[in-house]
């Protein structure tokens, strides 16, 4: 059985001007996913992303078709959402640590496990040393690393990643996945990575889910047949271009 | 900026020499404003007498306490109406017609309800500091992130965890100003309640007092020890609000 299955998957909105209209924004989405896999979602901006994970999350219904997590409802399901504005999502009243407990206090874990738990996951990413800096006292990495951190520390059944590196430079979001390998690999928590930063898609995954213009449909699924540990290398091979160009094709035939 | 201290005292400096000129010279009659240093002996009078400090004390007293009510009552409410939509509807109408009346236009109601002792004194500041206190209170939670609520929701947090983890500490900035305003607001309160009825000590019943039987050193020496205590106040708020909501615009 697939862990996360999504099938004939529709949401629409009712739009305040316009009472007869409704606004598509996911047009019959089908996909499964097996458990483990870490999978990419590209597409173009606006184009119902981020509600399809909202959708995912529990925190949102669908208008039609189903979501099924584990053969469970999204709303009965743990999942994990790493957000693109860390800023927001994060708390800057408390500490790094302070940060990432929130997510085992509400599970009522233990003093002496929420330290274990924590100090781990802070000297995996090398973030122990600034653990009882507050929050707005980071770099924008170290304060989406912390977020990633969070969302590990919860232990979910299916990780959700919304363009988390979308607001940093360059060299920090390639640092970033690096980072987010590193950690994804020890527990091989099943993962949606939406971006729109297609080297970004296949530098971190198994397979490629590629969606249209909005209403978004699957225009492709692509495979990523890269070994694993993957190094930044990687990013002008051969077989790297070739999987670039055959997402690409998919987009071409749009028009 | 370099030497920010010379700048900080260059404006009152020249507001007492303009003050020492026109009080010296007679220029403005002495019936209606004290020379400086007849103003400073008095003050430095007031403290060694100790005349003054209970009039200081009970200012404090009936300030704060009508200050902590305020905030026991108001706190709550504001952060009510904040999180409910529903409590928000059935109040706004209400706090926002009582927060046009001047308080001051309700003494006379309050001295109806509570006397012309302390009560009344005590029980309008709690009103006046009460009202300025739901407002920030509720626009704390109202201003609070979004994204920062449906992150929590994705970790299933709500009702009162969602309250005491999220929203609580998210309106607590917007709180302490509210409490800043709002003890400032009390002072003035009580301030012009003592000078009224019913009351033989207090800063304000100094103040009037002495204008009333002509000791005008005295009362500007009042009016001067009022406003640093005001300061203070102040000063000390934005030092605890500085520590405490330390992650306030950033």
């Amino acid at each position: 059985m697939a862990m996360i299955e999504v099938e004939n998957l529709s949401k629409e909105f009712s739009q305040p001007k316009n009472e007869i209209k409704t606004l598509k924004v996911l047009d019959n989405i089908s996909f499964q996913v097996k458990d483990g896999e870490f999978i990419a979602i590209f597409g173009p901006n606006g184009c119902g992303k981020t509600t399809l994970l909202n959708i995912l999350s529990g925190i949102e219904k669908s208008t039609s078709g189903r979501a099924l997590i584990n053969q469970k409802n999204p709303t009965k399901s743990k999942v994990g959402f790493v957000f693109q504005n860390y800023n927001e999502s994060m708390l800057p009243w408390r500490t790094v640590s302070g940060n990432i407990e929130l997510a085992l206090e509400i599970q009522g874990i233990n003093e002496k496990e929420k330290n274990q738990i924590v100090g781990k996951l802070l000297k995996k990413v090398g973030l122990f040393e600034h653990k009882d800096k507050y929050f707005y006292e980071l770099s924008g990495g170290m304060k989406q690393l912390t977020a990633i951190c969070r969302a590990f520390a919860y232990n979910p059944e299916l990780l959700l990643m919304d363009e988390p590196f979308s607001s940093l430079d360059y060299s920090t979001s390639r640092r970033m996945e690096l980072e987010l390998l590193d950690i994804w690999k020890e527990t091989k928590k099943t993962t949606l990575f939406v971006s729109h930063d297609i080297d970004e898609a296949i530098f971190l995954a198994d397979k490629v889910i590629v969606l249209s213009q909005r209403p978004a449909k699957i225009k492709g699924v692509v495979e990523v047949k890269l070994p694993r540990p993957r190094k930044l290398d990687i990013l002008s091979s051969k077989d790297f271009f070739d999987i670039r160009n055959k997402i690409l094709r998919l987009f071409e035939y749009e028009k | 900026m370099k030497n920010k201290k010379v700048y900080y005292v260059i404006a009152p400096l020249i507001i007492l020499m303009i003050w020492a000129i026109l009080s010296n010279l007679k220029i403005i009659s002495p019936l209606f404003l004290s020379t400086p240093q007849a103003v400073f002996s008095e003050i430095i009078d007031l403290f060694v007498s100790g005349e003054i400090i209970p009039d200081i004390l009970f200012t404090l007293y009936r300030t704060f306490l009508g200050f902590i009510i305020a905030c026991l009552i108001g706190i709550p409410i504001g952060l009510l109406m904040g999180y409910s939509d529903r409590i928000y509807y059935s109040l706004e109408f209400v706090v926002e017609f009582f927060r046009s009346i001047p308080a001051t236009a309700l003494f006379p109601i309050f001295l109806l309800f509570f006397g012309i002792g302390d009560q009344s004194k005590i029980a309008l500041t709690a009103w006046t500091a009460g009202l300025v206190l739901i407002v920030h209170s509720m626009y704390g939670v109202h201003l609070g992130k979004e994204l920062r609520i449906k992150s929590a929701k994705t970790m299933r947090m709500s009702g009162f965890v969602l309250f005491q983890k999220i929203i609580f500490p998210e309106a607590l900035p917007q709180i302490f100003s509210g409490m800043r305003i709002a003890v400032s607001l009390s002072l003035v309160i009580v301030i012009v309640t003592e000078m009224f009825i019913g009351t033989n000590v207090g800063l304000g019943h100094r103040i009037i007092d002495a204008q009333l039987i002509y000791r005008i050193s005295e009362m500007y020496a009042a009016i001067l020890i009022t406003g640093v205590l005001g300061f203070l106040i102040n000063k000390g708020f934005i030092f605890t609000e500085k520590r405490v909501v330390h992650w306030k615009g950033k």
